[in-house]
């Protein structure tokens, strides 16, 4: 039921294809223009984490279809170094690249569900939830 | 296996039934048999009896198919689920005494009651709570909705200033929608300033000044002004008390003022003509 | 793939309306381009239309807010027109709120707030 679609990072141009490929999706599962925006959005700003962070990574787009909802779950996945502290990353204004990226907690407020399971030395993947209103 | 039991209902139908509405009579707190017009009140008994009746008649075990079809007609009589419940109870009841008294039933095949309980009042209750709890379910989706229409319009006063007046209260899901009504409004109606009109809302509290300043914050970045109005004297305090600083806004206590003061922020005022 | 951001001067004002999307280079690309018309133009104002523009990210707002930073530095007002609904949205979210940078609704408004703030 759940079709997918991925975008490897590697390069600064992913990050727009990984977004391209967010608004795309977005615009076809039926989101409004604001939620299109806040999507590509998260999408930028966690495809941008990956190649700032991790140096590469994955992003993975999935529909949702739970019989009455319908959604998108994006999926942010990379091997890289890990988050030490993730209580401090969900801080607001917490930041390691000097004033790049506005931060975990503004992602999280662009949608409506949230994960980060994350390793040190193994990696960190990002699932993010927007229901369709 | 219950053929008996079946033959004999359907003898008695009548006498089940008037025997059911005599004993919801006596059921206190249920105005339904009490004040309805009689011949309401037998149209409807003898629906219900009938719906109740028709499941057994099919034979062994009640479909989820036919229980689903009871359930929904059951709905649509507007009886509350307490009601319909005790509605059962009853009536299953009756039938037991109606048929100890016919002596089909009796001390050495009571399980055979049981049994035809078991499968057939049962299921019909169960079904029934579950297409009681979907209508809610639309109906509590469809009330939100309508909630969502009814709330946050923005109105064109004159050029360049709109006024959003907000009743009710304000979460999150409505802050948002809030949120985009006004923006998008601001931008169609080329409004320079507009009045956020918080008189209807009943309590402030951070968490609505939070997506207030947010509103108000967005509206900035899209080009216009916003103005907070309206401000009761009690929603000072709180605001005042819990520590929010409001102090990136303009407030107002009435619209009348916030009014006057967007006419100043567009070079504008209100004269009397002689 | 180097595209480039036209800057029109119109009187003492700097132009600019973005028209696609601003991937990471051509932001930069911009404000380069930009600071080097300033340098070479004067001008004291500049406007900055994103009508266009349907998502900006945190970087793009960096990048944004340095525009300002040093146009200001280099003795120029900036003033962004056009940010959508959508846009404007997703910024106040993510928590980016652009304080003390001056908007306005169109073109047209945002070149007498120019002059108004030029004036005082």
């Amino acid at each position: 039921m759940n079709e997918r679609s991925s975008v490897e990072i590697y390069t600064e141009w992913d990050v727009v294809a990984a977004r391209q490929l967010g608004r795309d999706e977005a615009k076809s599962i039926g989101f409004g223009t604001v939620d299109q925006a806040r999507i590509t959005t998260a999408i930028s700003e966690l495809a941008r984490n990956i190649y700032l962070y991790a140096g590469t990574g994955k992003i993975e787009i999935r529909r949702l279809h739970d019989g009455v909802k319908k959604g998108m779950m994006i999926i942010s996945s990379d091997n890289g170094p890990g988050i030490p502290d993730v209580r401090k990353v969900m801080e607001d204004g917490f930041t390691t690249s000097g004033g790049l990226g506005a931060g975990m907690p503004g992602v999280q407020r662009l949608v409506d569900e949230f994960k980060i399971e994350t390793e040190v030395g193994v990696g960190t993947t990002i699932t993010a939830i927007k229901w369709l209103r | 296996m219950n053929n008996q039991i079946i033959k004999n209902l359907q003898k008695h139908k009548e006498e089940v039934m008037y025997a059911w509405i005599e004993e919801m009579k006596n059921e206190k707190g249920e105005k339904f048999f009490q004040y309805m017009p009689e011949h309401l009140v037998e149209k409807t008994s003898r629906e219900f009896t009938a719906l109740m009746l028709s499941n057994i008649e099919e034979g062994e075990d009640v479909s989820d198919e036919q229980s689903m079809e009871f359930a929904t007609k059951i709905v649509r009589f507007g009886w509350s689920i307490s009601f319909i419940n005790t509605a059962i109870d009853r009536f299953s009841k009756v039938v037991f005494k109606h048929l100890e008294r016919e002596g089909v039933v009796n001390g050495e095949n009571y399980s055979r009651f049981f049994e035809l309980h078991l499968n057939w009042i049962e299921p019909l209750r169960r079904s029934i709570i579950q297409s009681y709890s979907l209508e809610w379910e639309r109906t509590f989706n469809l009330q939100k909705i309508a909630l969502q229409e009814l709330s946050a319009s923005l109105i064109p006063v004159f050029e360049k200033i709109s006024v959003m007046p907000l009743v009710g209260t304000i979460d999150t899901e409505r802050a948002k929608l809030i949120m985009e009504n006004l923006l998008e409004g601001v931008v169609e109606q080329r409004a320079e300033v507009v009045l956020l009109d918080i008189t209807g809302v009943p309590v402030v509290d951070t968490m609505v000044a939070h997506h207030l300043i947010q509103a108000a914050d967005a509206v900035r970045l899209v080009g216009s002004k916003c103005l907070l109005v309206g401000i009761r004297p009690e929603i000072a305090q709180t605001i005042v008390t819990l520590g929010i600083d409001l102090t990136d806004f303009l407030t107002t206590s009435t619209l009348q003022k916030g009014m006057e003061k967007a006419l100043r922020l567009t070079n504008r005022e209100i004269k009397e003509v002689e | 793939m180097n595209m480039r951001i036209p800057i029109l001067k119109l009187y003492d004002t700097l132009i600019v309306s973005i028209q696609w999307e601003l991937d990471d280079r051509t932001a930069l690309q911009f404000q380069e381009d930009l600071m080097e018309k300033l340098h070479e133009t004067e001008a004291s104002g500049v406007l900055i239309d994103l009508t266009a523009i349907d998502f900006i990210d945190s970087f793009i707002a960096k990048v944004i807010g340095d525009v300002i930073q040093m146009s200001s530095l280099m003795g120029a007002k900036v003033v962004i027109t056009g940010i959508q609904p959508a846009v404007a949205i997703t910024l106040i979210e993510l928590g980016i709120r652009l304080e003390g940078v001056l908007t306005a609704l169109d073109l047209e408004n945002g070149l007498d707030k120019l002059h108004k703030e030029l004036e005082d």
